[in-house]
């Protein structure tokens, strides 16, 4: 009602989604450059080493995206999305040695089983705010990680867990037969991620986007203003479980053997590290957070410096982001970009050419 | 099922892994009831002073000196971080404070990885003259260090919960962590006394980490991710009580190593702080929302 | 706002403090304790040069590439192996190289992640272009990459872990690995009468297999056996201690399967519980096999802790190939932190077998002649090994399947059983001793 001082989510009906301005469709040309140049380019560039760190960057950017949506949209933190993806994982290698269901069907499966999971321990888990939300998640997490460490991913073996522990000859996870070759599996994953990113993009632009907006905002206001808090927050919660497992198949199938070493606790806490560092408001700030604990390690190992000065890294910068600069690289990097365009601009003589 | 005489030594054992947990459980209430931040580096800070320690010992320096240096350094690392990063943080969540102190556990343990380097074969260990010696209980031999870990558990329950009830530093303490503005409002030294709540705590985390590495492994991996464990403790206190939290890692302890005979479960017993703590949170929050807003503490 | 940037210098801040700390211990760092420096070569002493063709005269024509991938993360490094390698190459490169040609290594190091490792292999392969695979050692390598090395043709010659380095055509190792020297340390429980065996091991992947070889033997020998496993790191050794004594009983054995840190920790657990004499003996396969262990657990263990060991014990030997091996370790070998012992003896054993592979390769060094030349080695005498080496064109590979008992004795590793065969009734070593017989006893 025009004149009214406060406008409630519902205030104005809205069409679902409106028309694409120009701010967002120059985003939309960014995107689909990269796109293609992943797709196309970068296969043929790059060596095996770096295609395989690359998917690597393509999985966990979904990763990321799932945490981000969680800590940077909704404002809840889960310490346990690494168990998540293992959980993902786990069920795409059980479908994909048991059944030759062909590829996408098992990556839908592995993500919607990961979503039922998730959302099942998302419920209680709800009543919960804040601190103890983070924590809860971390127990949890432990939690699955031992059952992991005692029931072990499949290998091929029979029975529910589909794991043989006297295998001494452990077959590999297979690949869809259109995408075995390391790079075609790198342009198999990035399509996957691109459409996860869809997926994210669309709820972050409709109803369930700006209902988190008003959640994280102020819970009580939101709930005032008629929002069905729980039911969008676990929404949030399935949706990055449900991102998380499907990044989980892609996984199984980049890496062909999966362990339970390969998911430890700990992980979860560098994750949460990454996706701060890269910005978890925005989707940018997933794909940087995804360069930054995959490409970088890769990077670094190939010129000989010690793993551990990544985790010194990514620890002064989760204290970086937190004191000063919350939006993370990806909101800070255009926004130095912006201050040097602007210093450029003034200091370089008016009506050079170019 | 395993009979009584098959439980009995599980019980001294759980008793003694209880203290281990109880140590760096109590240690992390400590720091939150005074300044509202779970101290998640508690494991790192002392993991690093053991090391610190290891390789004073190492280079012939006595051993009661290098046990000092070992406390003092958690001490400095802990008040550093405390005024470093301390008052940037005071007026966000308890949420980001915590996270803040991840940050801290990231850097610790790549600076431990990086100066302390696994060897070929070769694993660090911390001996204090309390290991030789002890008592037998049951069939158990019960070494005085594991006492003075219990014993210190206790000791800092009661020590600590005493501090924050009677004497004007805790009560000062103790009303920070409810609101620093109106703290400071009423004229009490908020820097200072924040300043010595953190020293207290990484006080308190290097003499864990000592006993720890003695108690568990000098293993900097092991040490610091250990505090997840703790945690759970605390959780289930719901991060208030001192001495519930130190009940509840006793109870956590006991339970684990009881586990240990029954042949179906024993792989699983790992699992048990987190479980427990998972539980007790998910009970817990049955009839109202629990949630650690700045408005509530 | 002005503690806003208090909190941005303050990183900063933190970034100076960090720096200074690492300086200062970049200065002085040392990493190990006890027994890491290489004592004097005991018997002969050996001139180095010895491990080349022309004594003296640096190669300097076209480098052979060669690559290893090891593990090495925060509790578990293998990179000694590696790099003890590298020191026979950088020795057999000062004194003549491969018919004047250099040896130039690349070593890889790993962190368990499946990803990594599958990738380093392409990076040695496409982007060092390596012509040879030798001193692997890793947790999951074998499983991860094996596919790949026989596709490509190469014959690794490593120091297996995983199931896949001893039940493939194209991994040969030098070592007997977890579960055969599992085997050998239950045998020796066995032949000492036990009426029952508890095996422990970590819960790393591959626990099925390694308990398959001791559950056939004690299943022959009509000994009850439990299997048990400790996920690791172990915080709680007390009770992994207890339970262990407890299911074996007085006259039953405890053998342990663990990583060297992990073993240590039970059996001080053990030792603190005073629980060290309520089985009869307690055994444990080769990663035990260190003066650092012996010395570590103290006289109590004597004669009661016997120990696997894969590879000839150094300090009772005196063979002009153990003297070689501790002066090229003296001499080139600064980046081998555990210095004399099992881990760079197989390095060492390793590099021999490689530059004996390419001293017999006539022409251009490719992947096809080095490999051939390596699946050619037979009958080979590394010096370090109860048996004469071989490599073959088998479908599986377990060379190494005879090796020694030692016990700790005054702080050092002592010999307690000389070189007794791993018995066929691991179905495993019965199907290699058929496809490849018995190798003789090393002189």
């Amino acid at each position: 009602m025009a004149g009214t001082a406060v406008r409630t989510a519902r205030a104005r009906p809205r069409p679902p989604l409106q028309k694409p301005g120009a701010g967002t469709l120059t985003r939309a040309a960014v995107v689909a450059v990269i796109l293609l140049i992943s797709l196309f380019a970068l296969p043929e560039l790059l060596s095996l080493y770096y295609v395989d760190a690359m998917t690597q960057v393509a999985v966990y950017a979904m990763v990321t995206l799932g945490l981000g949506l969680l800590v940077g949209r909704v404002g809840l933190v889960s310490l346990g999305q690494v168990a998540v993806l293992a959980i993902g994982a786990w069920t795409a290698a059980r479908l994909l040695f048991a059944t030759t269901l062909p590829y996408p069907v098992v990556l839908l499966a592995a993500g919607v089983v990961t979503m039922a999971l998730g959302t099942l321990i998302g419920l209680p888990a709800l009543r919960l705010r804040g601190l103890y939300l983070a924590l809860i998640t971390l127990m949890l997490a432990g939690a699955i990680t031992v059952v992991l460490a005692t029931a072990n991913f499949p290998n091929g073996g029979h029975g529910f867990l589909g794991y043989d522990a006297s295998s001494v000859h452990i077959p590999p996870i297979r690949r869809p037969s259109i995408a075995a070759s390391d790079p075609a599996y790198f342009r198999y994953s990035v399509i996957v991620a691109a459409l996860m990113f869809l997926l994210a993009g669309v709820h972050i632009k409709t109803r369930p986007g700006r209902a988190w907006a008003a959640i994280r905002q102020s819970e009580p206001a939101a709930l005032a203003a008629g929002i069905n808090v729980t039911l969008y927050k676990l929404w949030a919660f399935a949706l990055a479980s449900f991102i998380t497992g499907v990044a989980g198949g892609v996984l199984a199938g980049a890496v062909h053997y999966l362990y339970s070493i390969g998911f430890p606790t700990q992980d979860s806490i560098t994750l949460l590290a990454v996706v701060l560092m890269g910005g978890a408001y925005s989707l940018w700030g997933a794909v940087v957070a995804a360069l930054l604990l995959q490409l970088l390690p890769a990077v670094l190992h190939n010129w000989g410096v010690s793993a551990d000065w990544l985790t010194i890294l990514f620890g002064l910068g989760v204290l970086q982001v937190l004191t000063t600069a919350p939006g993370g690289l990806a909101d800070q990097v255009p926004k130095d970009l912006a201050r040097l365009g602007r210093l450029l601009r003034r200091h370089l003589p008016s009506g050079a050419g170019g | 099922m395993p009979s009584w005489q098959d439980f009995q030594p599980f019980i001294v054992s759980g008793l003694a892994l209880g203290g281990v947990y109880a140590l760096s459980g109590v240690g992390l209430i400590v720091l939150y009831r005074a300044t509202g931040v779970v101290y998640l580096a508690f494991g790192a800070v002392g993991a690093m002073g053991a090391l610190i320690a290891w390789s004073l010992v190492n280079a012939s320096v006595p051993g009661w000196v290098a046990w000092l240096v070992c406390v003092a350094s958690a001490g400095v690392v802990t008040l550093g971080y405390g005024l470093l990063f301390g008052p940037a943080l005071a007026k966000r969540d308890p949420l980001v404070k915590a996270v803040a102190t991840l940050g801290l556990t990231l850097v610790l343990f790549g600076v431990m990885d990086l100066l302390w380097t696994t060897g070929g074969g070769q694993s660090r260990a911390i001996t204090l003259p309390t290991d030789n010696g002890g008592f037998t209980l049951g069939q158990i031999q019960v070494t005085w260090t594991q006492v003075v870990g219990l014993g210190a558990g206790v000791a800092i329950t009661v020590v600590t919960a005493a501090f924050l009830r009677y004497t004007k530093l805790g009560t000062a303490m103790r009303a920070m962590a409810n609101d620093r503005e109106i703290t400071a409002t009423l004229g009490v030294p908020v820097r200072r006394v924040e300043a010595a709540a953190w020293l207290g705590c990484g006080l308190l985390g290097g003499l864990a980490g000592l006993l720890l590495a003695d108690l568990v492994a000098l293993d900097a991996t092991t040490l610091t991710f250990l505090v997840i464990s703790s945690l759970a403790a605390a959780l289930i206190a719901r991060l208030r009580s001192i001495a519930l939290t130190f009940v509840a890692a006793i109870v956590i302890g006991l339970i684990h190593d009881l586990l240990t005979p029954i042949q179906s479960l024993s792989n699983y017993r790992d699992m048990t702080p987190f479980v427990l703590a998972a539980v007790a949170l998910l009970v817990l929050s049955r009839r109202r929302v629990i949630s650690l807003s700045r408005e509530e503490a | 706002m002005r503690e806003h940037r208090l909190g941005g210098r303050a990183a900063a801040a933190l970034v100076a403090v960090i720096g200074i700390l690492i300086a200062a211990g970049c200065s002085s760092s040392t990493s190990t304790s006890g027994s890491a420096s290489a004592p004097a070569p005991s018997g002969t002493t050996v001139s180095t040069s010895q491990c080349g063709s022309k004594p003296g005269v640096k190669a300097t024509g076209t480098p052979i590439p060669l690559g290893g991938i090891v593990t090495n993360q925060p509790g578990t490094s293998f990179a000694d192996i590696a790099n003890m390698a590298n020191a026979y190459f950088t020795c057999v490169n000062a004194n003549g190289g491969i018919n004047g040609h250099p040896i130039k290594y690349y070593i890889e190091t790993e962190q368990t992640n499946p990803a990594q490792i599958a990738g380093e292999a392409k990076q040695l392969v496409q982007t060092d272009h390596v012509v040879g695979i030798v001193g692997n050692t890793s947790i999951i390598e074998c499983s991860v990459d094996h596919s790949y090395w026989e596709k490509l043709g190469f014959a690794i010659v490593d120091s297996g872990i995983a199931p896949e380095c001893y039940s493939t055509p194209n991994s040969a190792a030098v070592n007997m690995g977890p579960r055969y020297s599992s085997d050998g340390a239950v045998q020796y429980a066995l032949s000492q009468h036990v009426s029952k065996v508890v095996f422990d091991q970590s819960n790393v992947p591959g626990t099925g297999y390694i308990a398959a070889g001791p559950s056939a033997l004690a299943a022959a020998a009509h000994v009850p056996i439990v299997q048990l496993t400790e996920n690791v790191p172990i915080s709680d050794a007390n009770s992994v201690a207890i339970k262990e004594v407890d299911d074996a009983g007085p006259n039953g054995a405890v053998i342990l399967n663990f990583t060297p840190p992990e073993a240590l920790v039970i059996l001080q657990a053990a030792q603190k519980l005073g629980l060290e004499n309520r089985v009869k003996l307690w055994g444990c396969s080769t990663p035990c096999n260190t003066d650092f262990i012996a010395h570590e657990l103290g006289p109590k263990w004597d004669k009661k802790l016997f120990v696997n060991a894969e590879l000839t014990p150094p300090d009772v030997t005196t063979t002009s190939a153990m003297s070689l091996y501790k002066a090229i370790l003296a001499q080139y070998g600064h980046s081998v932190s555990s210095g004399v012992g099992s881990f760079s003896q197989m390095g060492f054993a390793e590099a021999e077998i490689l530059v004996h592979a390419l001293e017999s390769v006539k022409g251009a060094y490719t992947v096809q002649s080095v490999n051939a030349a390596i699946k050619a080695v037979h009958g080979f005498n590394t010096g370090m090994l109860c048996q004469l080496w071989s490599y073959g064109n088998y479908p599986m590979h377990i060379p190494n399947n005879m090796d020694y008992t030692v016990t700790p004795n005054n702080g050092q590793m002592t010999t307690a059983q000389g070189c007794t065969k791993i018995s066929s009734v691991d179905p495993q070593i019965a199907a290699y001793r058929k496809v490849a017989g018995v190798a003789p006893a090393a002189p």
